[in-house]
């Protein structure tokens, strides 16, 4: 392929996943904490892409659209939750939700 | 002949079995019976062979019946060996008749105790325990039968358990026994350790002759002796042994638990013979007890505690005789206290049963006016005890001092001063008693209390018993009258050879002086406590105190101990074991706690902790291909 | 000359993709995290392209940008402004530094995870035709090879629909007034 090889792809991908991870660890508002779970799944998927150009297989693109539509489910779902806590006045602040404490 | 032997051994145990088992479904009294029978029984046994004994040619005597081997390890073997010779059968015969006699009295003194049962058991417990002692065919069997007389005196001086001063006395003979008792195990351990063995012919044959060995092996066995037969230093537990009932007194604590350490230096004479030193030793101590024993009971106000300080005297004496070689002196001696000890323990017994249970003299003075009878056998005994002839204790108590004489050297002359002053004091201290308690009008306190038992003074069984010891008080010294007839010496030549042999001239020094002193003894007791002409001296408080000895045993022993386990406590068991437990306690709990927090619940904890663990887990599953 | 091309667009399209992302986590009003969001995808949709896989480019645009991120920016309308003041604080303390560490040790771990297992294969890329990552060849290894992954899929949406619809309704009972259902959360 022309451009870059697969290790820049890596790279990047890592550090997509990474970013990722630190919104998530880091972030108070559920929502906040939603994208950036789609920016994880995002970078596992352009991985996923990555090499399956590197490989000459469209398997990867295969399960790079079944990756999509899971997390299309998956976000349907914590919106249906936000949603919920909106309506009931919650404060949408990860730290306030805690009664399942240890 | 076996048969005699095993029948007397197991007649007292089989009854102690029988009370045991049959608990409640046996009547106290039936109890009573049984016990006092089986010891009655043992003794015709012990007759019985004793009259085969007398069939047979000296040299023959010496039966050994083995039941079993009872300990076989490697090259050591030990059966269960009885054996019948001429020192044991004399042993015996005490021990079953002096016994029966007492246990007979039990019947009308312990009569109406709610624990009759196991006293009775316990009696006849110790008289197996005593004739496993003296029956024994090897050291180990006497010294299983050493240790059950020191549970049965510990048992029956606790008695009355309901009295702290009861347990507390208990406790204490039994320790200090317990002290004797790992003396003489060391003396046993090297007796294997030389000889390869323990039954008697083959250690006297093969045990060493002179040397340290054979001196530690004799320290070792008179240690047993001395705590068994309350000789200082170990005899601080035989006065606070009169918390027991009085026929306990009598039988264990005067006629024969404490004569077993004379009875063990006889038998194993040859074992002190090769190490002269401690049987000198034994002779010295001997000496200092009857002395000093003799002092305190000049100043005692309890009957009872008069009387036993008395035995410690006594036994002395013996132990004065066999030290110097007398074996069958201070056996005999040994015989005819048991007579009038126990005469004196049970008469003491009649007494304060009469007075309910008061034991001071002080308050029971004067009661011989209200109990003639029992003051008569009072001063038979006393009599005997003094050595005043015909009575007993003079035929006895003078060839020991006689054979002090004959040992010859500045030891001899030294254990003769006081054998002779010893005898001075006893006759002090005999008739003070005597004056006290049977002359004089009786006390305020007496007439009082006093109580006849249906018009006599006492029971049945308690007025035939103590004439029947009175009897023998009077008569039982013309056994052996040594310058003329002397059958027990011949017939105990075998077993027991006598070292010395006094000539007729010390005998008669001897006995002259030994008369003239106690009777000069009985009468400065007379001018002071009897027609009172006299003031009485003030008691001396050495005396009184009882030469502080228990007092320097507390110092010596139980202050140390009691500091070293306090700090045992403070620095160890605190710190160290419970503070180890509640330590790996609080440590789970600490731990806990700290690991609790990682659940917060929030939910960005949780998500850093997983991403936390798959970067960990994302390096092990590198590093493990 | 063309590849000079592949190269500028693909720094270009790497670069809005990386500020995006990093502009999604930054920003304290969920409505721009949102619409950063929208141009991280769509950067990736470029990076898709490049990579030859335009199908897979072009369902990333459509049912992402266009289905996933108007569910969200309709969501954060309703909500109305929720702000986060302060939005890096809050938790325990050690969780600034334990994510910081934790997401270095991930990015660091991905790259050598990837690098080593990965190992010769980096270097041979394949040779592909035209009609790589065509709707066709994508139809065909969905209902031949992947058929159990498709029908899974299609459950686990058809699961997340109703799972809506739950989380969405309205807590009705016999005898209510249509109207006033709403009041009710």
């Amino acid at each position: 392929m022309h451009g870059p090889d697969i290790t820049a792809y890596v790279i990047l991908a890592a550090l997509l996943f990474a970013t990722g991870a630190l919104g998530v660890m880091l972030r108070r508002s559920p929502l906040i904490i939603l994208l950036s779970v789609e920016i994880m799944l995002n970078s596992a998927n352009l991985l996923l892409i990555a090499f399956a150009r590197l490989h000459g297989r469209e398997d990867g693109q295969v399960f790079a659209i079944s990756v999509m539509a899971v997390a299309a489910s998956e976000v349907v779902v914590g919106l249906g939750l936000i949603v919920a806590m909106g309506r009931r006045n919650l404060d949408l602040d990860v730290d306030k939700l805690r009664t399942l404490r240890g | 002949m076996a048969a005699a032997s095993w029948t007397c051994l197991l007649l007292p145990l089989a009854a102690a079995l029988a009370i045991t088992l049959a608990g409640t479904r046996l009547s106290r009294r039936a109890a009573a019976y049984v016990s006092t029978l089986s010891t009655m029984g043992a003794f015709a046994a012990a007759v019985v062979a004793f009259a085969k004994l007398l069939g047979e040619s000296p040299e023959a005597r010496t039966h050994s019946t083995t039941a079993w081997t009872w300990l076989a390890a490697g090259p050591y073997h030990f059966g269960l060996t009885l054996l019948t010779d001429q020192l044991s059968i004399f042993m015996m015969l005490i021990v079953s008749g002096v016994g029966s006699l007492i246990v007979a009295y039990s019947v009308g003194y312990m009569d109406g105790e709610d624990e009759e049962r196991r006293y009775f058991a316990y009696m006849s417990l110790f008289v197996f325990s005593m004739l496993l002692l003296v029956q024994g065919g090897n050291l180990l069997l006497l010294l299983a039968g050493w240790g059950m007389v020191g549970l049965s005196s510990y048992l029956l001086i606790g008695f009355y358990q309901e009295r702290a001063s009861a347990i507390a006395a208990a406790k204490k003979a039994f320790i200090m026994n317990a002290f004797g008792d790992a003396t003489m195990a060391l003396a046993l351990f090297l007796l294997i350790q030389h000889t390869g063995q323990l039954d008697y012919a083959g250690v006297f044959a093969s045990a060493p002759h002179g040397g340290t060995v054979a001196n530690l092996i004799a320290l070792g066995l008179l240690g047993g002796a001395v705590a068994k037969s309350a000789q200082i230093p170990l005899h601080t537990w035989l006065p606070d042994a009169m918390e027991g009932p009085t026929p306990v007194s009598a039988l264990i604590h005067a006629a024969t638990m404490v004569t077993a350490g004379v009875y063990l230096i006889a038998r194993t004479h040859v074992l002190f013979e090769n190490a002269h030193v401690i049987q000198d030793l034994a002779a010295g101590l001997g000496a200092l007890t009857l002395l000093m024993a003799g002092l305190i009971a000049l100043v005692q106000v309890d009957i009872k505690r008069v009387i036993a300080y008395s035995t410690m005297s006594q036994i002395g004496y013996m132990f004065v005789g066999v030290g110097v070689g007398a074996y069958s002196s201070g056996l005999f001696h040994l015989m005819t206290h048991a007579f009038f000890k126990a005469l004196l323990f049970l008469a003491a017994g009649i007494a304060i049963h009469a007075v309910a249970g008061e034991q001071d003299i002080r308050k029971l003075a004067g009661i011989g006016k209200l109990m003639p009878q029992t003051k008569w056998v009072f001063l038979i005994g006393s009599l005997a005890l003094v050595g005043i002839p015909p009575f007993a204790g003079f035929f006895s108590k003078d060839p020991i001092i006689a054979s002090t004489l004959a040992r010859g050297d500045w030891f001899g002359y030294l254990l003769f001063a006081a054998g002779i002053f010893g005898a001075l004091l006893t006759g002090v201290y005999a008739f003070r008693l005597y004056f006290i308690v049977f002359t004089g009008e009786p006390s305020a306190f007496a007439r009082e209390h006093f109580h006849a038992h249906h018009g006599k003074e006492g029971p049945l069984s308690m007025r035939w018993t103590v004439g029947a010891l009175a009897v023998l008080a009077t008569i039982g010294g013309f056994l052996q009258f040594v310058p003329f007839w002397d059958p027990l010496t011949k017939w105990l030549d075998p077993v027991v050879p006598a070292l010395v042999d006094a000539t007729n001239t010390q005998e008669a020094v001897a006995s002259v002086l030994a008369v003239l002193v106690g009777a000069a003894g009985i009468a400065t007791a007379w001018l002071i406590y009897g027609s009172k002409q006299l003031i009485a001296p003030e008691p001396v408080r050495l005396f009184e105190q009882k030469f502080y000895w228990d007092e320097l045993y507390d110092r010596l022993f139980y202050y140390p101990t009691d500091l070293f386990t306090r700090g045992l406590y403070a620095f160890v068991e605190q710190p160290i074991i419970a503070g180890s437990l509640t330590a790996v306690a609080g440590f789970f709990g600490l731990g806990s706690e700290e690991l609790g927090r990682a659940q917060n619940g929030l939910v960005r904890t949780y998500a850093l902790a997983l991403a936390g663990s798959v970067a960990v887990l994302a390096v092990v599953f590198l590093s493990v291909r | 000359m063309a590849n000079f091309l592949v190269w500028l667009v693909w720094v270009v399209a790497a670069a809005a993709c990386l500020s995006s992302a990093l502009a999604v986590i930054s920003f304290t009003n969920p409505f721009y995290s949102a619409l950063s969001l929208i141009g991280h995808l769509a950067s990736l949709a470029v990076l898709y392209l490049l990579l030859g896989g335009e199908f897979v480019a072009a369902g990333q645009v459509l049912v992402y940008g266009g289905a996933v991120m108007v569910m969200f920016l309709f969501v954060i309308a309703y909500l109305g402004d929720r702000s986060d003041t302060s939005p890096w604080t809050g938790g325990p303390s050690w969780q600034a530094i334990g994510a910081v560490l934790a997401g270095g040790a991930l990015l660091v771990e991905v790259i050598v995870v990837v690098g080593l297992r990965a190992g010769g294969f980096l270097s041979h890329e394949a040779q592909i035709d035209r009609s790589f990552g065509s709707p066709e060849h994508i139809g065909q290894l969905f209902l031949t090879d992947h058929l159990l992954a498709f029908e899974v899929t299609s459950i686990v949406l058809f699961v997340a629909a109703v799972g809506g619809v739950v989380l969405g309704a309205h807590a009705r009972q016999i005898g209510d007034d249509p109207s006033e259902v709403d009041a009710r959360a």
